[in-house]
């Protein structure tokens, strides 16, 4: 078994396939909770907990499931998961509960964590999965809560549920405002990734171009001797 | 023969002197008459608004295309007078109560996000003004939808108003229980007396602007003028067969500014004659029904929604190119 990458899964999960922005998946709870940035928090840690937990047995059990009844088994998994963090969140953390609602046993259906069982944890081993779920989820909740954050600044004049000031953007708080946000991000996120695609392939350019005349010097040299 | 040259090139074909910057001049000259009436009504803060608001409209432009990186030369070259009236009519829809700082935010969003985005003049999918006009409604609902101000003669002149009836205009006052409008229907004619935005209290001003626009061949009058016609039909049909609501309906609100000034506009308006027809009627049934259900002036809501199915009547509605022959049905193939 080959060894597993973990800075390419580190950066694949944060930046270079943010579940959110690049892959575009789970948008409903995004769209919807964004209007705090705490949501973001809260349900980027619901998400992310469920996401390492089915993602290790997931991984553990991937021998064992039966390749035809693969999508029950890992539903299975997964609703085990977000029952436990249901009860514990209703128990410990009732305020974020509220709020957080009917999306929460929503997780259930989140196509993030169903994405990273079928694509990632059914094909490598233990601790790659767990990374895996691990990055995903930060990059769900660094997205989540940047969201929240803008549209709470915008729309309610406050952060973290601190009144900055006393000038609200109702457009922002409301969901037209919601699926103007998302893509703003979608468009700024790409632009920045492409940006560093060009500078990395001016670098290689300039590498080989440099590597290219070395060569022609050296047969140059060559020649002459 | 073999010596001359051809000259080639693209359509069109047929040119005329008459250019966007042009139609956009005579369309801020036919704004102007309601612009002073509103003036004239709501005193100096109206003119500050109005000022403010083109200002801001065309201050967006200018900041924009200077990010993507035109030349300062280039933009003052290329500037076509539409974010004038994205001003204008951002203004005009406004209370005079408004902030200064609405028309500032609503412009930036009408012409950065609503126009500029899409890809500038001719290309932009909804109208600029209407949008940018629900945007700060949607955003400032406290200060833009209370404290209306009813307009006053005098007030320019620092005098009182003449009929202090504040607040609720017939709008308000309520389609469903078809009562005895509060106003005369010459007092709506006029807009004295009647609470409402800047520019849309004056219905004559507003008609003269669009007669002036449609000698000077800006735009047709089927559009205005079939919404119009089936708004107040409609109002009719539903309160009832009363038709005592006919003038009240038409008159009030920003149905004379929406229809002549709005709906017509060219890039969110259908390409065929036929398409305009189904575009007005439909504008009018969504105006009438909304109005009457929700008892608020739904004018700038019924035009974003109908901007929205222009592309779908233009797909279905196309005319017949020159020369083609409607194939038989059931002939030999």
């Amino acid at each position: 078994m080959k060894k597993a990458n973990f800075k390419k899964i580190a950066v694949d999960g944060v930046v270079a396939q943010n579940p959110t922005l690049k892959l575009v998946l789970g948008t409903c709870p995004t769209l919807a909770l964004t209007t705090m940035a705490m949501n973001g928090i809260g349900m980027g840690a619901a998400v992310t907990f469920v996401l390492i937990c089915s993602n290790v047995l997931i991984s553990l059990l991937r021998s064992v499931i039966p390749n035809q009844v693969r999508i029950p088994a890992f539903v299975l998994i997964i609703a085990t998961f977000v029952t436990i963090v249901r009860l514990v969140m209703d128990k410990l953390l009732p305020d974020l509960y509220e709020s957080l609602g009917l999306y929460l046993p929503l997780i259930v259906v989140n196509c993030i964590i169903l994405a990273r069982a079928e694509s990632f944890a059914s094909k490598n081993g233990v601790l790659a999965s767990a990374a895996d779920g691990l990055f995903m989820g930060l990059g769900f909740t660094l997205a989540l809560t940047l969201m929240g954050a803008v549209r709470e600044i915008l729309g309610a004049g406050a952060i973290f549920g601190i009144v900055l000031w006393d000038f609200q953007i109702g457009f922002f708080a409301s969901s037209s405002g919601a699926f103007f946000t998302y893509g703003v991000f979608i468009a700024v996120f790409s632009l920045c990734q492409s940006l560093i695609q060009k500078k990395r392939a001016k670098k290689e350019y300039q590498l080989s171009m440099a590597s290219q005349t070395l060569d022609k010097v050296c047969a140059t040299d060559e020649e002459v001797k | 023969m073999a010596d001359r040259i051809f000259a080639y090139s693209s359509s069109p074909h047929v040119k005329n002197p008459r250019t966007t910057k042009h139609i956009m001049i005579d369309v801020c000259i036919a704004l102007a008459p309601a612009c002073i009436m509103g003036i004239v009504y709501f005193g100096y803060m109206a003119a500050l608004l109005l000022v403010v608001s083109v200002l801001s409209a065309v201050a967006s432009e200018f900041i924009y295309l200077l990010i993507t990186g035109k030349k300062f030369k280039q933009i003052i070259q290329g500037f076509d007078y539409t974010s004038c009236v994205t001003g204008l009519l951002f203004a005009m829809s406004i209370g005079v109560q408004t902030p200064i700082y609405v028309p500032i935010i609503g412009n930036a969003f009408a012409i950065i996000v609503v126009k500029m985005i899409f890809g500038g003049t001719g290309k932009n999918l909804v109208n600029p003004a209407v949008t940018g006009r629900i945007f700060a409604f949607i955003s400032f609902t406290s200060v833009m939808a209370s404290g209306w101000v009813a307009p006053s003669i005098g007030a320019i002149l620092g005098g009182s108003s003449i009929n202090p009836l504040t607040g609720a205009t017939v709008l308000t006052d309520g389609f469903a229980t078809p009562t005895v409008a509060s106003l005369s229907n010459l007092d709506l004619l006029l807009g004295t007396g009647l609470a409402g935005c800047i520019g849309e209290t004056c219905k004559i001003a507003l008609l003269i602007g669009g007669v002036y626009l449609v000698v000077r061949k800006v735009i047709s009058p089927t559009v205005p003028l079939i919404y119009i016609a089936v708004t107040g039909l409609f109002t009719v049909c539903l309160c009832g067969f009363d038709f005592a609501e006919f003038l009240p309906s038409i008159l009030s609100g920003g149905l004379i500014l929406g229809a002549v000034f709005m709906a017509t506009d060219y890039t969110t308006s259908p390409n065929t004659f036929v398409g305009n027809i189904v575009y007005a009627v439909m504008l009018g049934l969504i105006t009438a029904g909304l109005r009457v259900s929700s008892g608020k002036e739904v004018v700038s809501f019924a035009i974003l929604i109908m901007n929205l199915i222009v592309p779908l009547i233009d797909k279905f509605i196309i005319p017949r190119p020159f020369g083609y022959k409607k194939a038989k049905k059931g002939g030999a193939n």
